[in-house]
């Protein structure tokens, strides 16, 4: 299975790993790595997205499931992401799939979902309810409520929610070069292999780079595709609770979780 | 080597569960050994971090700034780093990177906790003429039980989640075991070893809900 390393001595320098045109190019050069995991990395992202936001806003709108809602999301929450990727592989090789993708790929997903939703739910819950009876009141209809109210309000907060989620995602894929797969935690397989400092470091340079550029990637979506509303809202409203920047919980309903206030959310 | 012959290795052998019996026991000692001492000793730190942002609040900024920079670095290259340093295959290759993932959530919650007495509660305590030690241990603390075992629940399962991927460094429990499956292309100890690690994530985090139900019965009446 271990597929073919990159080695080099163990005297190069950052410096000389980095600007060696070889260390880019090729199977397992950077460039190929970084493809790897950003594909990897999107296909998660996009699955969790349209998986978590549209079940949780639709839950969330019509106050349904909130005590199972609150006891999916604390068990996904519980689940060790590199354990249940590596309880995935022989599943995957035993039915023809391979060791990748689709181990790492569902324990992505599982790792993502339970943020996203979490986030999604809240967020539309804590909408202000005048807001939403003035919209009935004008004649909308519950699906117009869901999608011309209550989704803007709570844009703020869900964007949140999938920008620490994606960086997340990022920062956990390279557990998949453990796991018999590649991209940029390669090095940091090799690196460890080879007792080599500059490829483990070299690697985790690349990782670190990879997650504050997608950070900033999902700050200038959410400014592009923000309704022109919504971003006018902010200048004249004083910030709410449901608005912080921070990870809100389910509140009285998370039976399974803490008492009060805000928690800090799983990662990896 | 090849995919076939992996593909056709059993995923669970149950004689490999009681021939290695005493590997697996061992596995289960070092995952537990790991989260409790880095669970204590993220506790005892944020603790103190914790006391000193409550005493100086311009350095609560700062400390969860640090924490949150420490909790971002991903696992496996806190792991591979530490590793390739002349720290090399000790126990603090594995310890320093597990303390500090405890760090932001274990702080965060202490704070939360600490300013979520309400002043007048405070000032109450002080009329009645409470010392403020013995406000800090009869009012303050009780008030901030439940944020610190929500804390230290959602740490312990994160680090049990993450000593796990320390197996990649050959010194994490039943981490290792997943590593030698993957290795060897031998699915008894990758199954044996990926499942009791969840399975511990899960018993712990409901240890933990029923602990924080003991110490806290008034959050019960209070709320039924």
């Amino acid at each position: 299975m271990m597929l073919a390393q990159r080695a080099i001595p163990r005297d190069t320098t950052l410096g000389e790993w980095f600007t060696d045109p070889q260390s880019w190019t090729g199977s397992a050069g950077i460039l190929a790595s970084l493809g790897d995991t950003v594909v990897l990395c999107l296909a998660v992202i996009l699955t969790s997205s349209l998986l978590a936001v549209p079940t949780a806003a639709y839950l969330a709108h019509h106050r349904l499931a909130q005590v199972t809602s609150a006891w999916l999301v604390n068990i996904g929450r519980a689940l060790p992401t590199f354990a249940v990727a590596a309880l995935l592989v022989p599943v995957s090789l035993r039915g023809g799939y391979g060791f990748e993708p689709w181990p790492i790929f569902i324990a992505l997903v599982l790792l993502t979902v339970p943020p996203m939703f979490l986030s999604t739910y809240v967020a539309v819950r804590e909408v202000d309810p005048a807001a939403v009876d003035a919209a009935r009141a004008m004649g909308f209809t519950e699906r117009a409520v869901l999608r011309s109210v209550e989704l803007p309000l709570a844009s703020t907060v869900i964007f949140t929610g999938l920008r620490v989620a994606g960086v997340q995602v990022v920062a956990t894929e390279p557990i998949r070069a453990f796991l018999g797969g590649d991209g940029l935690g390669r090095y940091i397989r090799d690196g460890i292999g080879q007792n080599n400092a500059t490829l483990t470091i070299g690697g985790t340079i690349l990782i670190a780079a990879l997650a504050g550029i997608t950070g900033l990637v999902f700050s200038a979506t959410e400014r592009l595709i923000k309704p022109y509303g919504v971003r006018r809202l902010r200048a004249h409203r004083k910030p709410r609770s449901g608005d912080a920047d921070e990870e809100p919980d389910l509140g009285d309903t998370d039976e399974f979780a803490s008492h009060h206030g805000a928690a800090v959310g799983r990662m990896r | 080597m090849s995919m076939l012959l992996a593909a056709r290795n059993p995923i669970l052998r149950w004689s490999y569960f009681l021939e290695q019996w005493d590997r697996i026991q061992g596995a289960i000692f070092q995952h537990l050994q790991l989260t409790l001492m880095s669970v204590l000793l993220g506790f005892i730190i944020s603790a103190g971090l914790a006391a000193i942002g409550l005493r100086y609040r311009w350095s609560i900024g700062p400390i969860t700034l640090f924490a949150a920079f420490v909790y971002t670095i991903p696992s496996v290259a806190f792991f591979g780093v530490l590793r390739t340093t002349p720290l090399g295959l000790s126990v603090y290759t594995v310890l320093i990177p597990l303390t500090g993932f405890t760090l932001l959530i274990l702080v965060t919650n202490i704070l939360d906790g600490f300013r979520a007495v309400p002043a007048s509660v405070k000032e109450a305590a002080d009329a009645m003429g409470m010392t403020p030690m013995r406000r800090l241990f009869t009012v303050e603390v009780p008030v901030a039980v439940p944020y610190m075992i929500n804390g230290l629940r959602i740490a312990t399962v994160t680090i049990v989640g993450l000593v796990a991927v320390a197996g990649i460094v050959g010194y994490g429990g039943l981490g290792n075991l997943i590593m030698e499956g993957i290795r060897r292309q031998f699915w008894s100890p990758l199954t044996i070893g990926a499942s009791l690690s969840i399975l511990l994530a899960i018993l712990l985090d409901l240890l933990y809900f029923l602990l924080g139900r003991w110490l806290t019965p008034w959050a019960r009446t209070a709320r039924s």
